[in-house]
């Protein structure tokens, strides 16, 4: 075993959990989506430690992480587009007063 | 047990960086604070990639991460009632949960890692000039339908997120 394999998931779970309890401990729509990619940033560290560590030679292993990066982005989008709509119709983006989500 | 003391040294750094940027961004009360922080902890798993010779990956993860944090600051400041945190708001809930949450997928993830062989570990990477050339092949190669599909997933989400927050007009209803 490769112990900077060990060292690089070991940082991941550290994101993960870091991120998981931002995820679910806050009340503010865009502090929630801070968590998720928190947790996605453990991913990437993951996969790109997979790839060095374990099969260097197949690039499957960074083709996930552009996967991933694109989870991301798109995860922000449509986010973001939810945001603007809640705060729009009432005036917050406190996800406590959500109880519907009619918009 | 194979060990490269630079190599483990830089990643024990830049990932210490990144998990403490990461509590960081829960612990402050400026929405502005949070978002650099998290910036922060992005650009420090982008520098982890640089350690693990994954080049092209990291210069594109700290690129996507400055300027997705910077659009986040933004609405940081728009959409929160005190961005700046002089008023020590708690946006907190379910705190003890969620820290039992977070500690427990910490742990079992921990214990997985520690306790499984992962078998030999591949002493060297290819060089960053071959490593992306030989992605390039695989994107346009064996990979060109989940590649494309990603694209595709793209487009969708910017079309819909653009169509979600345009206001909505008396003639369209909403």
């Amino acid at each position: 075993m490769s112990i900077e394999l060990a060292i690089a998931l070991s940082v991941g779970a550290g994101l993960f959990g870091v991120g998981l309890y931002g995820a679910l401990s806050q009340t503010n729509l865009v502090m929630i989506l801070m968590g998720v990619e928190l947790i996605l940033a453990a991913a990437l560290v993951n996969l790109v430690a997979f790839w060095r560590y374990l099969h260097p030679d197949v690039m499957a292993g960074q083709m996930f992480v552009l996967i991933v990066m694109t989870v991301m982005a798109v995860e922000m989008a449509v986010g973001f587009g939810i945001a603007i709509v809640r705060f729009r119709s009432r005036g917050s983006v406190e996800m406590e007063e959500a109880r519907e989500l009619k918009g | 047990m194979s060990v490269s003391i630079g190599q483990s040294l830089f990643l024990i750094f830049f990932g210490a960086a990144a998990v403490w940027f990461g509590v960081v961004v829960f612990r402050t009360h400026s929405m502005v604070r949070s978002a650099i922080a998290l910036l922060f902890s992005q650009t420090a798993v982008g520098a982890m990639f640089l350690v693990m010779q994954a080049e092209f990956l990291g210069v594109l993860q700290i690129m996507m991460m400055a300027s997705e944090m910077s659009v986040m600051a933004i609405f940081m400041v728009m959409f929160m009632m005190d961005p700046g945190g002089l008023g020590a708001m708690d946006m907190t809930h379910q705190k003890r949960l969620s820290l039992w949450a977070g500690g427990i997928g910490l742990t079992f993830a921990l214990a997985v890692i520690w306790l499984t062989g992962w078998g030999p570990a591949a002493q060297a990477a290819p060089a960053a000039a071959e490593q992306t050339a030989a992605l390039g092949r695989e994107l346009l190669g064996r990979s060109m339908f989940v590649f494309e599909s990603a694209g595709l997933t793209i487009l969708t989400a910017m079309v819909a997120a653009t169509m979600v927050a345009i206001a909505p007009t008396e003639e369209h209803g909403r």
